[in-house]
């Protein structure tokens, strides 16, 4: 019989994988901000160059494309509060090192960083709506 | 004229802050020469209140604004200052509030309110709100134009300008002085020559960069009939300082009727003088550069000098533009302006520079 106690055999590269994706995770938000920024950014300078005509379409679709973007960053940013787990455990920092709290760790710093890039979003998105022409 | 008049008296000032500061300099070696022996601080006085004096008359600043692109950003900046002022106190006066004046703990909620709302939603809705204002003034700071089109070119270190009146095909072509309809927003199509210039005219709007090769544009609408002063504001060489212009908003009748003589031929030099200067112009071979319309001068290397007399200024408003500035110009251009393309004709005699100046000044 297994002892309990014992860890499973693959428990310990499980659990390191799924530290590895967190960390991936963490730049997911200031990904979904690069693209959204540089989508717009490289999309209206090519509509502004080549068809002015197209601007009223292209800026619905940025609309579109930043809401997108916003739903993205929620979801990622849901998703690390609960990884970060500050309700139940009221740890707002995770000062000791072991796996508990680097797991929780990495939750807390993707939650900041969906927060700033939620917000420059935000910032990206006011030129397209509020800039009306292309001058 | 009015005008004019004033503008004689600016410049005047101008070469009076230009000795002070010439005996101010010389006293550091010899012994001043106007001011008391002795007492360097009344020396420096005139010079400190010429100084303050020379950013307070309105003609080249931010802070009196003519014209509507000029007052949006004056309205910008005051607003800007004095949020900053009073979020400067307020930060520093929480400082010292928490070191000073109560120094006890606070809870921890109290603290994390203070990081979470001061520290990242306060500014993070005052950024957004300051942005969205930006970008809401934006546009009309580019607004189109209402019939006339201005191309302006940087040289160096001049101002190459065409008037181009709504459904003209060919340009109006004058140097180194804007002058623009009060009232009525102008188009300014911007470019440079070799290298890069900035379009300036602080009293009636922002500025422009102009690109050797790819065209800009903005547009001023002056609110009144005026006289300011426009500078190239993006280092381009050894001159830069001294590429500037005059600028004048005229009522729109007024300024027809000008845009009307700038674009006649240049008025036959009147008296002996002047008809000696010409031929003098003429054997130094100032035409391969200088273009006066009417006449065999067709250069365009340097401003057109059709009706040169009637400027404001010379040497893209270095200089007044009395006869004796004219031969000061003509016999000591590089000294006046280091590097400039033009040579330096201190080879002619005093009775020719006189008749030079002469045939030039006639040309109104
Ligand atoms: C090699 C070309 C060249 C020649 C030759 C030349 N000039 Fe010039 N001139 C220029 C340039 C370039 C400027 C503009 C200089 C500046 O302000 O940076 C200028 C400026 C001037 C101006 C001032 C114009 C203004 O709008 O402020 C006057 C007046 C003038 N030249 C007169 C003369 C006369 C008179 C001669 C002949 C004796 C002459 N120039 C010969 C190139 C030339
Ligand atoms: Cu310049």
């Amino acid at each position: 019989m297994q002892d309990e106690r014992q860890p499973r055999p693959d428990e310990e590269r499980h659990e390191f994988r799924e530290e590895a994706e967190s960390l991936w995770r963490i730049t997911l938000a200031p990904v979904a901000w690069v693209a959204h920024f540089v989508t717009s950014y490289g999309i209206v300078a090519l509509v502004c160059a080549k068809a002015p005509g197209l601007l009223g379409m292209t800026r619905g679709g940025l609309g579109l494309a930043t809401l997108l973007a916003l739903a993205v960053i929620a979801w990622l940013g849901w998703r690390a509060w609960r990884q970060w787990d500050y309700r139940t455990t009221g740890d707002y920092t995770n000062a000791r090192g072991e796996a508990e709290d680097r797991h929780q760790f990495l939750g807390h710093a993707a939650v900041l960083l969906a927060l700033i890039s939620a917000i420059g979003v935000v910032y990206g998105a006011l030129p397209v709506l509020l800039l009306e022409t292309c001058r | 004229m009015t005008t004019r008049l004033k503008q004689t008296d600016g410049q005047r000032k101008l070469r009076d802050v230009e000795i002070v500061m010439k005996t101010s300099m010389a006293g550091k070696s010899r012994r001043p020469i106007s001011a008391e022996p002795g007492r360097p601080r009344a020396r420096l006085a005139p010079l400190v209140a010429l100084a303050l004096l020379a950013g307070c008359d309105g003609r080249q600043s931010v802070l009196a604004p003519a014209g509507a692109d000029a007052r949006v950003l004056d309205s910008l900046f005051w607003v800007m200052l004095t949020g900053a002022v009073i979020l400067w106190l307020l930060v520093n006066g929480l400082f010292f509030y928490v070191m000073r004046i109560n120094r006890g703990a606070m809870s921890r909620r109290f603290a994390d309110g203070l990081i979470i709302g001061g520290g990242v939603i306060f500014p993070t809705v005052v950024l957004g709100a300051l942005l969205a204002w930006g970008l809401s003034i934006m546009p009309d700071q580019r607004a189109p134009g209402e019939g006339l089109t201005l191309r302006v070119t940087g040289e160096q270190w001049w101002w190459r300008v065409e008037y181009w009146p709504e459904g003209a095909d060919t340009p109006i072509v004058a140097a180194n002085e804007i002058r623009l309809p009060a009232g009525q927003r102008s188009e300014i199509l911007l470019n440079a020559g070799r290298v890069i210039h900035s379009f300036w005219i602080p009293a009636l709007g922002g500025k422009m960069d102009m690109f050797p090769g790819r065209e800009t544009r903005m547009s001023l609408k002056p609110e009144r009939a005026g006289n300011w002063r426009g500078q190239c504001a993006e280092f381009c060489g050894a001159s830069h300082a001294l590429m500037a212009f005059e600028v004048v908003a005229m009522p729109p009748d007024d300024f027809d009727s000008w845009l009307q003589a700038q674009a006649a031929p240049a008025t036959p030099p009147g008296d002996a003088a002047a008809q000696r200067g010409a031929r003098i112009f003429a054997r130094e071979g100032c035409g391969a550069c200088h273009a006066v319309r009417g006449t065999e001068a067709r250069g365009a290397v340097g401003p057109d000098l059709t009706h040169v007399g009637s400027r404001l200024s010379l040497g893209a408003g270095t200089l007044g533009t009395t006869l004796e500035d004219f031969e000061t110009w003509i016999a000591h251009t590089g000294a006046i302006k280091p590097e400039v393309e033009m040579p330096g004709y201190d080879h002619l005699t005093t009775a020719d520079l006189a008749d030079l100046a002469q045939y030039l000044k006639g040309l109104e």
